[in-house]
């Protein structure tokens, strides 16, 4: 089994990211990949769909600091959804939860671009 | 008798998921829950990803020893190295509003490991370097 894919589709103008498996130093060029393409497109609203990842550490956490001004940016933000405990915890640990919006499901998340147009905080 | 174990692996990132799974189900033998567990499994992983990143360079011909030990009040963990000792108190200290605007993202490794340890240490011995990572018992009882 792979240790991360990352399946992708864009809903209207939102773009969602299905990372699956882990993200770490090994496989977190693969997510930064798919991040980059996605601002490369010009498609500033993400959303990372967490229900298939077990854990992240650092290196993909950084990923996402590393993109998410120019995302910003763009008129668009990074958002997350579906984390599980393990992933949670790690946002919470780092303090990322008050650096990120974070809903419970996917839904959630597309809608709540639809509702402030997605200008990140 | 508590259990110990010595694990050497190469200095690649393919190998940090087996890493990750040991410690894990170590910490969960010594008495952690799994949430527990899953935090200890990511700090030594970033205690790896270090050694491989920043002792060894990048360089995937060199090894990576993890020394596990259920002490009883406490675990340890200790990753050794044979590589560049990388002084860790020049790690900044993370100010993540800072970080974001800088678009900076080094030093979150190691601030994971410090937020998710009850002690991190470096030490130099017998020309390798030794990053020791402790997680007491009690404090998981008490909530910490």
């Amino acid at each position: 089994m792979s240790e991360l894919t990352v399946d992708k589709r864009d809903v209207e103008d939102v773009t969602l990211l299905y990372p699956k498996g882990f993200i770490n130093a090994h496989t977190v060029r693969l997510f930064e990949g798919e991040i980059r393409e996605a601002i490369q497109q010009g498609r500033y609203k993400i959303v990372v769909n967490c229900s298939g990842l077990s854990y992240i550490a650092s290196a993909g956490l950084g990923a996402i600091m590393g993109a998410i001004e120019e995302i910003r940016g763009g008129g668009g933000d990074l958002r997350l959804a579906s984390l599980n405990d393990t992933v949670r915890n790690i946002f919470e640990i780092l303090g990322f939860n008050h650096l990120y919006r974070i809903y419970p499901s996917e839904m959630d998340a597309i809608l709540s671009f639809a509702r402030d147009g997605g200008t990140g905080s | 008798m508590r259990p110990a174990l010595v694990l050497t692996v190469p200095s690649e990132t393919s190998f940090l998921g087996l890493v990750r799974e040991v410690t894990r189900k170590m910490a969960e033998t010594a008495g952690f829950d799994l949430g527990t567990a899953d935090q200890l499994a990511l700090a030594v992983d970033e205690a790896a990803t270090n050694v491989i990143e920043h002792a060894y360079g990048g360089a995937s011909d060199r090894e990576v020893e993890i020394r596990l030990e259920d002490r009883g009040p406490d675990f340890k963990v200790e990753v050794v190295d044979s590589g560049n000792t990388v002084d860790p108190r020049a790690v900044p200290d993370v100010d993540l509003g800072r970080y974001v605007k800088e678009r900076r993202t080094g030093g979150l490794g190691m601030h994971l490991m410090e937020k998710i340890m009850d002690s991190v240490t470096f030490r130099r011995s017998a020309g390798r370097n030794v990053c020791r990572l402790v997680k007491r018992k009690a404090a998981v009882a008490r909530g910490r």
